[in-house]
């Protein structure tokens, strides 16, 4: 079943400043996807489009089939939401806002949120005001989570969190998947959180969508080449190469990304430049994301 | 047997976690029968998908190394799986070239590869 849907997504805050240039993706139910970008790049624009907060200039986006914005109400009660900037209110006391939340969702479960409460150490009594950062955002989360959505949409949640917390984070989202079989759409500059728990990643860049690929063949099939850097037309001639996906300069080599495994990208170096033995690696997600974003740039 | 896994690490973590089961198996850590902990309960452990998990045990029982059984859990095969010699054997020429190019990247000569493999082969019988 296809849970959430992007379509052609365009956006812009200004005329002539595009945000989202076409976005198009989707995610099948029980998927956990990372998005992936600069800061900038549109993404928590685009977790704001799908959450109905604001509005597509051109495209569509479907969650469940329904529009977010014309089916608010039904949308909202099965997709959970935490993003970096949440604001909550800051008089009311974690009891409050707790019960607010509860108010809302007709499927809230008391065990969960007791548990998660329990988990993270919350006082009911405390103020939001007088919260770290990292006690602030579990009450974010235990509020997005404990009416066991269907879909959950996460806009750097760990951001600005200690690696404890993070990681606290993290557990709670995979017990979620492990219970309810959510859905999971969520964006980080941390590429290890997205290594672990992540299936797939999309990676946008400057509007647009650049990647889109099942993260365990990222690594199987997909290799960083470096070469000597040679004379003036070899960039070019990399850049021309069948599977090139991007080529960047580094001191005095050039890192290229290819679509291949490392033998054939060996193979092909061989080949087509006679550079014997070029050093060829499988490539980790934080490399990928530096090699392609920062070779476009 | 506790599993790590390292998510920057270049193998996928699906496929770290069949080395280690695959290790565990080799070097009589793992027992045939000795049962695994549910796909759900070592994702949490780990901290990483289920699906991850999933995955590495359904290679692992397509290899015949582990079973599953309904509403039991998940076993190590009591017998050791029918061999499909020929790919099995170009699995480990792939996995010896690898560990020569990279003995050769950092300098590491043969013979030192060599004594490498038999120390780990001591370790492994242990």
């Amino acid at each position: 079943m296809r849970v959430l849907e992007f379509n052609n997504i365009h956006r812009a805050y200004k005329r002539g400043v595009d945000v989202l240039k076409g976005i198009s993706f989707s995610l099948e139910a029980g998927e956990v996807v990372g998005l992936l970008g600069k800061n900038g790049a549109g993404k928590t624009t685009l977790v704001r489009i799908a959450m109905g907060m604001i509005e597509a200039q051109e495209g569509t986006v479907r969650i469940f089939g329904l529009d977010p914005r014309e089916d608010a109400l039904e949308v909202k009660r099965r997709v959970g939401y935490v993003s970096e900037d949440q604001i909550l209110p800051e008089f009311l006391t974690v009891a409050e806002v707790i019960s607010l939340h509860r108010g809302l969702f007709p499927t809230w479960d008391d065990a969960l949120e007791r548990r998660l409460r329990e988990r993270f150490e919350l006082s009911p009594k405390a103020k939001i005001k007088t919260l770290s950062k990292g006690q602030a955002r579990q009450v974010a989360l235990l509020c997005a989570v404990a009416h066991r959505p269907e879909l959950l949409l996460l806009d750097e949640p760990a951001g600005g969190l200690d690696p404890a917390a993070r990681r606290e984070f993290l557990e709670t989202s995979i017990q979620l998947l492990n219970e309810a079989g959510s859905t999971i759409l969520f964006s980080s500059h941390h590429m290890t959180d997205v290594e672990r728990v992540a299936g797939r990643v999309v990676m946008i860049h400057e509007g647009r969508l650049l990647l889109d690929h099942a993260l365990d063949d990222l690594r199987e099939k997909y290799t960083l080449v470096l070469v000597p850097r040679g004379p003036e037309s070899r960039r070019k001639q990399l850049a021309g190469l069948k599977g090139c996906m991007s080529v960047r300069d580094q001191s005095d080599s050039l890192h290229a990304i290819f679509g291949f495994d490392p033998d054939r990208c060996r193979a092909l170096m061989e080949r087509e430049l006679g550079i014997q033995s070029a050093y060829c690696t499988p490539i980790a997600l934080e490399d990928m994301f530096i090699e392609l974003v920062g070779g476009r740039s | 047997m506790q599993l790590h896994i390292n998510p920057s690490d270049e193998l996928p973590i699906y496929r770290q976690i069949m080395h280690q089961i695959t290790d565990g198996i080799a070097g009589g850590r793992l027992a045939p029968g000795d049962q695994l902990p549910s796909h759900r309960d070592l994702a949490a452990q780990l901290v990483i998908a289920p699906l991850t998990v999933k995955k590495a045990y359904d290679e692992l029982e397509l290899q015949g190394l582990i079973t599953t059984l309904r509403g039991k859990g998940t076993f190590v095969s009591e017998r050791r799986p029918a061999l499909d010699l020929d790919q099995r054997r170009e699995r480990l020429r792939d996995a010896a070239q690898r560990l020569l190019s990279q003995a050769a990247l950092i300098g590491v000569p043969f013979a030192e590869v060599m004594d490498l493999l038999e120390q780990i082969r001591k370790g492994m019988e242990q």
